[in-house]
């Protein structure tokens, strides 16, 4: 066994023994795994990034989490058994087909979520441009527009007022919305690039400009995400509002 | 018009040829004998005639009208006779008079009430106690006016005997429609009014509320009330339902004053259909004690049906159940999820949007607000700060009073959430005893006998169709093993997991119990969206999820549409003396008629005592009909149970209200200022009893009709018009000659 190996699995065994935790949910296909569409360009530029996230989902909330993300093919069934999907890319992505377009747009409709995420950090170019156009085909009705700062998003867990991520190409995050619900999210701020961290612990990205505090927030961010899928407007009870108030005030 | 203007110029042209004749009497003389030539030429010309025609005058009929409503039973005078009594003797002293009008008038007695009805006079001079219901003077006179036995003859007066009550087309007073539709009659209306004080009485005249109010909602009920007689008094106005106290108030009598409106406010706390009652004590002196208490139905429905959503974690069966929930316009959502594990680290409390689980006041004060409660994979031993434990036995109590509990699988439900050991499982529809595991291995679920026929598992009309509809959906990723509980229980598996057996038997995955008052439901799965998000994919729409629930949440509230013993009285509210009548539907397990079924049912009044007792047997279609003879005033219960071959006994409940009173004892005061519009407007006379013999009577001008045939005779075919006319010309010419004038 070589060296690195061995430190790895060290690694491993000691995060298992340090979180006993209880299955809450009846089997794997139960818990709450995140489904990251596999396209045509480099659709998993952040490998380790949805189990980093998966992993403080469980560590932070009571979601029980799949430990990784599960690549999902939009050619086929699968993807109706992961209603949070991840779409991830780097550099310009090309276009979607029709069924596939069509796959995707009914798991939406029936209540899916999608989380899309430029790990380039483009603007107006590469993977931005492509997954603009791509999301103008799928949702024609309901173009990209920013999600407003008092939408459930930024408080349906932590209270959040900033952006995360690997970098800061725009403050704000864009969605797309069917009758009401946020169905799209899309961030320009590499998420994953935040997220990512290597076997032995190390973060693969340093976040920029803001540092342990951007990525904190990126953090925050995606289990925020997570919980909007999962509970979609639940904060906007009226029985949360009084408390939500307090403490932003 | 030729002939006259030819005769006018002739008496002009010889008054003109005239003009120098001296003497004044022959000119005079001359134009004399012209003017009555030229008036004899034109008789000639005319040629007039005389008709000769023979008349007689119709004998017309004058109606005789006494009130023969309840309210003429109230005395005339306080201590005094009554006005029936009265009246009576009015007619007998009339009739010599009455008899007398005879050569004028053919005289025919009617009595009337609600309607009007041909009566001997006789019979009207006596003194029979009055039964009718209502009072509508316009509807008799118009009936009148139509005729009895006597047709061809017009009615030419109207003699009416009546204290005035009218709760008819004139209870309002003459005017408007009232007022045309009575002078359309075209009848002289002579008027003779008995009574002259209202009774002393306290009555209940009115009732406002709407046929149906929301339960938990505030329903206010204006009560009208009629006093007289009274000083300064406070009475204590109750309003009842089956004869517990809803609300009450106190009325303060005050002289002279009449008319009060009493609002009386509550919360009907529980839906059905119930009889309410308005109450008054009846006090000393009072004419009537039967107008002190009116009753009505009301129907309690559910403005929205409450829930109560308890999560132990989130999870997609939780995301996919919330997001059906609240898109419900009918159901008002309340949820509750526990976002945070005792052992999680998520950072500082202050930058988080979580709430304190508000066990207390969600378990406690607020719980019977809520018309069901699901937990969704939610323990209850974790969070030992909250000692959620304590509020266990009044769930179990809750739902045994009535309340919906349904429990969502998971790996904290059931066996594996320990609540086989908690008072809960005296209310599970499954037994989930300590030590049964689970499953993630995927299984089909199958429909048993009972799901074949229940609401809750039908996805789609037909039972074939259902079948093959739950065949088609996808596998469900595991289930916690329970076991059924026994018949007997009041528990029923809909849906079992044929491949995995608990006990050697398949376990089940939908149970449901009737515990009490209340049901309970029981989803041994995490994995119900599957039949919602997972079958879309699949192409089959999201309908078996979004149905599953739907018809779920229907049956835990009980949805007055999914009992098999439908009952439907004929009308909520039925007048004193009228049979009281049901409709009834039965359906059976399968939810489908059940004809043949036999049917009983039990009239029950307010306190609790049987006053009639049906029995039918439903027809092809399921339906049958209990009819009970007429019950006293107050306000019943239909308890009824339907034995359908092959099902337990099915039990239903309706009510219905036999009124007290109408407004015929409601109100019985005398209107002499209404008969006196009246016999103004009409132009009859209006007399005030007592009175002796009969008043002056208008009546109509008999009518006159030809009763032979017609004559003409001619007036200018005589030789003695012509000689007329000769001589008068002779004269003229002769006196003419004489004069000198030609």
């Amino acid at each position: 066994m070589r060296r690195r190996t061995f430190l790895q699995m060290a690694a491993l065994g000691a995060g298992s023994i340090a979180v006993p935790r209880r299955a809450r949910a009846l089997g794997d296909a139960s818990r709450v795994a995140i489904g990251q569409i596999e396209h045509a360009g480099r659709w998993n530029p952040r490998p380790s990034a949805l189990r980093r996230l998966s992993w403080e989902l469980a560590q932070r909330t009571s979601i029980d989490s799949a430990p990784d993300g599960v690549p999902v093919k939009l050619s086929g069934n699968a993807v109706h058994l992961l209603p949070f999907l991840y779409l991830a890319g780097d550099g310009a992505m090309p276009p979607f087909s029709e069924g596939d377009l069509g796959v995707l747009r009914r798991h939406l409709q029936y209540g899916g979520f999608l989380l899309v995420d430029a790990a380039d950090g483009s603007n107006g170019s590469g993977f931005d441009a492509s997954v603009r156009r791509e999301l103008q085909r799928l949702l024609p009705a309901s173009p990209l527009a920013r999600i407003p700062r008092e939408h459930v998003l930024y408080k349906s867990f932590y209270l959040l007022d900033h952006q995360g991520g690997r970098v800061i190409t725009r403050p704000w995050m864009e969605g797309q919305f069917l009758n009401g619900r946020l169905a799209v999210a899309y961030s320009q701020n590499d998420l994953g690039g935040a997220w990512a961290r290597g076997q032995l612990g190390e973060w693969e990205y340093d976040c920029t400009p803001g540092g342990d505090g951007q990525r904190e927030t990126a953090f925050r961010l995606g289990v925020n995400l997570a919980m909007y899928a999962l509970c979609t407007d639940y904060k906007d009870d009226a029985v949360h509002l009084p408390f939500i108030l307090r403490r932003r005030s | 018009m030729a002939a006259a203007l030819a005769a006018l110029a002739s008496i002009l042209l010889a008054w003109r040829g005239l003009r120098r004749e001296p003497r004044v009497g022959r000119k005079v003389l001359l134009v004399g004998l012209r003017t009555v030539s030229a008036i004899a030429a034109l008789l000639l010309l005319a040629e007039p005639a005389l008709r000769v025609v023979q008349t007689a005058r119709v004998r017309n009929r004058l109606a005789v009208l006494v009130d023969r409503s309840r309210s003429m039973n109230f005395p005339v005078e306080p201590g005094g006779e009554s006005r029936t009594q009265a009246a009576a003797r009015f007619v007998a002293g009339a009739r010599p008079g009455l008899d007398a009008l005879a050569s004028e008038a053919s005289v025919e007695g009617w009595g009337f009430a609600r309607d009007a009805w041909p009566a001997d006079l006789s019979a009207l001079a006596r003194a029979d106690p009055a039964t009718g219901g209502a009072t509508d003077i316009l509807g008799a006179l118009r009936a009148t006016a139509g005729g009895s036995g006597a047709p061809g003859r017009r009615l030419a007066g109207v003699l009416l005997v009546t204290d005035g009550a009218d709760n008819g087309a004139l209870a309002s007073g003459l005017s408007g429609q009232a007022r045309a539709d009575l002078l359309s009659l075209g009848v002289p209306v002579n008027v003779v009014t008995v009574g002259t004080d209202a009774p002393r009485d306290l009555a209940i005249e009115r009732v406002a509320v709407d046929d149906f109010a929301f339960v938990r909602s505030t329903v206010t009920v204006e009560a009208t009330l009629h006093a007289r007689g009274f000083g300064r008094e406070d009475v204590q106005v109750l309003l009842r339902r089956e004869g517990q106290v809803l609300a009450q108030a106190t009325l303060k009598l005050e002289p002279g004053k009449e008319s009060y409106v009493v609002p009386l406010s509550f919360a009907p706390d529980t839906t059905g259909t119930f009889v309410i009652t308005v109450a008054t004590p009846v006090l000393p002196g009072e004419a009537v004690a039967e107008n002190n208490a009116r009753s009505f139905v009301l129907r309690v429905i559910r403005d929205r049906v409450r829930v109560l959503l308890v999560a132990g974690h989130p999870s997609w069966d939780e995301r996919f159940l919330r997001g059906l929930l609240k898109q419900d316009p009918n159901v008002d959502l309340v949820s509750f999820f526990i976002l945070r594990t005792a052992g999680d680290n998520p950072g500082p409390q202050d930058q988080l949007s979580l709430i304190p689980f508000p066990v207390a006041e969600i378990f406690g004060t607020q719980l019977r607000t809520f018309d069901a409660v699901i937990f969704v994979d939610f323990a209850y031993q974790p969070y030992r700060t909250l000692d959620i434990e304590r509020f266990l036995p009044g769930l179990r109590d809750y739902v045994r009073g009535g309340g919906g509990f349904a429990m969502v699988g998971g790996g904290q439900s059931f066996a594996q959430g320990h609540y086989g050991s908690t008072p809960l499982q005296d209310i599970l529809a499954v037994n989930a005893p300590e030590g049964m595991g689970e499953t993630a291995e995927p299984f089909r679920p199958r429909l048993t006998p009972e799901g074949r026929r229940h609401p809750v598992t039908s996805l789609v009309p037909g039972e074939g169709a259902n079948e093959a509809a739950w065949t088609a959906l996808p596998a469900i990723p595991g289930l916690n093993f329970t076991a059924p509980l026994p018949a007997t229980d009041g528990a029923r598996v809909l849906l079992e997991a044929p491949t995995l057996l608990s006990g050697g038997r398949p376990a089940p995955v939908v149970a449901v119990r009737e515990v009490g008052a209340g049901r309970s439901l029981a989803v041994t799965t995490d994995g119900t969206w599957y039949w919602g998000f997972v079958a879309a994919g699949d192409g089959q729409g999201g309908r078996a999820h979004q149905r599953f629930w739907n018809a779920a949440l229907r049956w835990l509230v009980r949805d007055p549409s999914l009992a098999p013993l439908q009952l439907q009285p004929d009308r909520p509210s039925v007048e004193p003396g009228e049979p009281v009548g049901f409709s009834v539907s039965v359906r059976g397990p399968d939810y489908g008629p059940a004809p043949g079924s036999t049917v009983e049912g039990s009239l029950v009044a307010e306190d609790g005592r049987v006053v009639g007792q049906a029995r039918a047997r439903a027809g092809a279609d399921g339906q049958a009909r209990l009819e009970f003879p007429a019950p006293p005033p107050g306000a019943y219960r239909l308890q009824a149970s339907a034995e359908v071959p092959g099902a337990p006994l099915e039990r239903g409940a309706a009510a219905v209200a036999v009124r007290a009173n109408g407004a015929e004892d409601s109100d019985a005061a005398p209107r002499p200022e209404l008969l006196k519009q009246v016999a103004e407007a009409t132009g009859g006379t209006f007399t005030n009893l007592p009175h002796s013999g009969l008043p002056e009577i208008r009546m109509r001008e008999p009518e006159v009709v030809e009763v032979g045939r017609k004559r003409d005779r001619p007036l200018w075919d005589r030789w003695w018009t012509i000689a007329f006319l000769a001589c008068a010309l002779g004269g003229e010419w002769l006196l003419r000659r004489r004069s000198g004038h030609w």
